[in-house]
């Protein structure tokens, strides 16, 4: 408590004192021979109980005026000045009447307890002065933090306040994006940091203080940055001198401090993701718009390919058989390379990211039926067996992407497995989910490469006669993903193909019974 | 084949689909009027009273949409789609504005006349005396006595089931969306909850349909709505 208080004052005498130590000692001495000097011609008129006044006022002048020490010297060289100057004998210690004593004790204890009041009342004085000047300071530096611009002028800031007002070296701390604290900057080479007390009062939000550490050359106080969401970095201290210490109100002042240098990085954290958010749907807005814009026109040209091909079959009088086939391939190839630039567009779509799932509560058999009713001619070549549980609950998807999964699924069932042969497409409930299956009686994946199958541009048969961009089934996944299931595809023990994707069953909205 | 010559409208910006879409209507000895931006397809229509629309949505001088509320404030004439097959909200926007059906981009002619024909024909019977009788597959529905049979057996639907076959059968062919179905059936505060929609077709299919799973009456439009089939 003792050295808390000397510190205190070497701090605010630093700030304040117009007079050195010894400076205010030889004023104290020049006060009291002064009063002296006036004193000795009014002893004829004075009794020496008034001489005793003037040197009370004396006391209480210095003690006002130069400081507690100055004024103890003052009183007790009052009481010797008087003793010697005044008192019968005069100029001598000695002393006649006894009662003179009760006067030099009196004298004394007034002077020592005046100059302690008056002492108290003048630090009083210089703390309040002190704390105004301070709030000044700390009202300014939120001024400057409110309109700081960048984290480097925030760190800036902080260490001028700290260097200009408290004269000692800080660091501030600040997390990366892995939460690790790195030093944003040191103020001065001479400073070191102990990393794992800063890491402490980061994790923990609160204050670490540690003297050891201050006289091994580290900074031995670390502060939190703290804002209203999170900790943002750390303020580390390393006091210039041993004297200055920890006080109550230095640690007051760095608190308020790093807690306006937490809300300024907080402000700048979320200015910078709100421009980020800016950017980022500027961009989608313009990707959604050149995807729009390219879907449209490449459709109309391969709408009209399609229907001129079609239309050759109309013309009259009509073709000869070899100029019709030809027509009727053109037809085809022209839908082909309409579905390629479908599943193409879509795949930019999906792998954007930011497909909106128009997710509704639906059972899957609907889903399943338009499917296969969307494939149409497609599937002729095969018996489509469905077997769903009569009791499947409702499933939560979207029905058009899941009917896209479904129709890739039995297209390239098809188009695999040899003629007049069943696809067989099951659904059965799991623990948390529910599991859809395809699977034909074809010759199955092959071994090798079976995981990349679902990735971008590969497929199962490199030298394969069947048409295809390799999209399918990276479509399918990418889908499958949105609805936080899985797929995987597999063989049966038969041989045959399997594609089974998962969806989550959750819990489906409850239909009210109506009356019957 | 036909009494009468039916008179097509199509509305479509690109030279070479109006062409085929044409040659296609021709076949079916429709006589076909062509225009390539929404004004003057409002004035066409207007002029040529025609039996059929064909609308492309994607139109350079405006909103599609806008054409066929204009339209259906003074004529009920049947409008088909055309439009590309990601856009499920734009069709649903254009049915719920009145127009009857749609055909996905690229389609074939086939498709195509095949649409073109049952919208004519549902035209032609407009004017008929509409029969209570009702029959397809081994079904048949009495609207009059509010009877349906299957193979001469009385099928027992509930009343909201039966409200929502008469919906559908009210308008053969024609693609009613969710929206509408939910508002016509079970009001406007079930708007959002298309699950009911779902789960009473489902018992619609199950009561009446061979195969559930693979429907030829109540078909489904992923993500626009449903269609009854004769």
């Amino acid at each position: 408590m003792k050295r808390q208080m000397d510190g205190k004052v070497s701090l605010l005498d630093q700030a304040t004192d117009k007079f050195s130590r010894w400076q205010s000692l030889a004023l104290s001495v020049l006060a009291c021979a002064g009063t002296t000097l006036i004193a000795t011609p009014l002893l004829n008129y004075l009794d020496l109980a008034n001489i005793v006044m003037l040197f009370l006022l004396t006391v209480f002048l210095v003690a006002v005026s130069l400081g507690r020490q100055a004024a103890i010297l003052a009183s007790v060289l009052s009481v010797v000045l008087f003793d010697i100057f005044f008192v019968p004998p005069r100029f001598s210690l000695a002393v006649n009447d006894i009662q003179y004593l009760v006067t030099f004790a009196v004298m004394l204890a007034t002077g020592l307890i005046t100059a302690h009041l008056a002492a108290g009342l003048r630090q009083q004085a210089r703390e309040s002065r002190y704390r105004a000047q301070r709030t000044h300071a700390l009202y300014q530096v939120a001024h400057q933090l409110a309109g700081a611009l960048t984290v480097t002028q925030v760190v800036a800031m902080t260490h001028k306040f700290i260097t200009n007002e408290l004269k000692t070296k800080s660091a501030i701390l600040l997390p990366n994006e892995n939460e690790q604290l790195l030093a944003a900057s040191l103020e001065s080479k001479a400073m070191t940091v102990d990393l794992t007390f800063a890491r402490a009062a980061f994790e923990k939000g609160e204050r670490v203080y540690n003297k050891e550490l201050g006289n091994m050359g580290y900074a031995p106080l670390y502060l939190p940055l703290r804002a209203s969401m999170r900790i943002r970095g750390v303020l580390a201290v390393q006091f210039a001198k041993q004297s200055q210490e920890t006080t109550d109100d230095l640690v007051s002042l760095l608190e308020a401090l790093s807690s306006l240098c937490g809300v300024a990085l907080e402000r700048l954290h979320y200015v910078e993701v709100a421009q980020a958010t800016e950017v980022k749907m500027l961009t989608e807005r313009l990707r959604s718009s050149i995807l729009s814009a390219l879907s449209h026109d490449l459709r109309t040209p391969l709408t009209a390919m399609v229907g001129l091909a079609d239309s050759l079959a109309l013309i009259k009088p009509p073709l000869n058989p070899m100029a019709l086939e030809i027509a009727q391939a053109l037809q085809e190839q022209a839908t082909r390379l309409s579905s390629m630039v479908s599943n193409l567009l879509d795949m930019a779509r999906l792998n954007a990211g930011k497909v909106v799932l128009r997710r509704e509560w639906q059972p899957l058999e609907e889903v399943v039926g338009a499917s296969i009713k969307l494939l149409g001619t497609t599937l002729d070549q095969h018996k489509i067996k469905v077997s769903l549980p009569r009791d499947l609950p409702l499933l939560n998807f979207d029905a058009v992407l899941i009917e896209r999964v479904l129709c890739n699924l039995l297209e390239n069932a098809s188009k695999y497995a040899p003629p007049n042969t069943d696809i067989i497409l099951t659904a059965h409930v799991q623990a948390r989910e529910v599991q859809i299956s395809i699977a034909d009686e074809g010759k199955g994946f092959p071994d090798e490469n079976r995981e990349n199958l679902f990735n971008m541009f590969v497929r199962g048969e490199s030298e394969t006669e069947h048409a295809g961009t390799g999209l399918g089934l990276a479509i399918c996944k990418a889908i499958i993903e949105s609805h936080d299931g899985r797929i995987l595809a597999d063989n049966q023990a038969s041989g045959g193909a399997c594609v089974s994707f998962t969806l989550p069953l959750g819990s489906p909205p409850i239909i009210e019974q109506e009356a019957p | 084949m036909s009494k009468t010559v039916a008179n097509v409208l199509i509305i479509e910006d690109e030279k070479q689909i109006r062409r085929f879409v044409r040659a296609a209507l021709e076949e079916e000895n429709c006589q076909v009027t062509e225009a390539q931006t929404i004004a003057q397809g409002l004035i066409e229509a207007g002029q040529s009273k025609p039996d059929l629309i064909i609308l492309d949505l994607g139109l350079p001088d405006g909103d599609g949409l806008a054409l066929i509320r204009d339209l259906r404030s003074w004529s009920d004439v049947p409008v088909l789609i055309l439009s590309a097959r990601t856009q499920e909200i734009e069709k649903i926007a254009a049915l719920d504005a009145g127009a009857d059906d749609y055909l996905s981009k690229p389609f074939n002619v086939g498709e195509l006349r095949a649409r073109v024909r049952a919208m004519l024909r549902r035209r032609a019977r407009t004017g008929e005396q509409a029969s209570p009788l009702v029959e397809f597959g081994a079904i048949s529905v009495d609207l009059s006595r509010r009877l349906v049979t299957r193979q001469s057996q009385p099928v027992h639907l509930t009343p909201l089931e039966y409200r929502l076959l008469s919906a559908l059968l009210s308008q053969p062919g024609k693609v009613l969306t969710q929206r509408s179905l939910l508002h016509n059936i079970w009001g406007p505060t079930y708007i959002d909850s298309s699950h009911y929609l779902r789960v009473y077709v489902g018992h619609l299919r199950q009561k009446l349909e061979d195969d559930p799973a693979q429907p030829k009456h109540f078909l489904t439009e992923t993500g626009v709505g449903y269609r009854f089939q004769l």
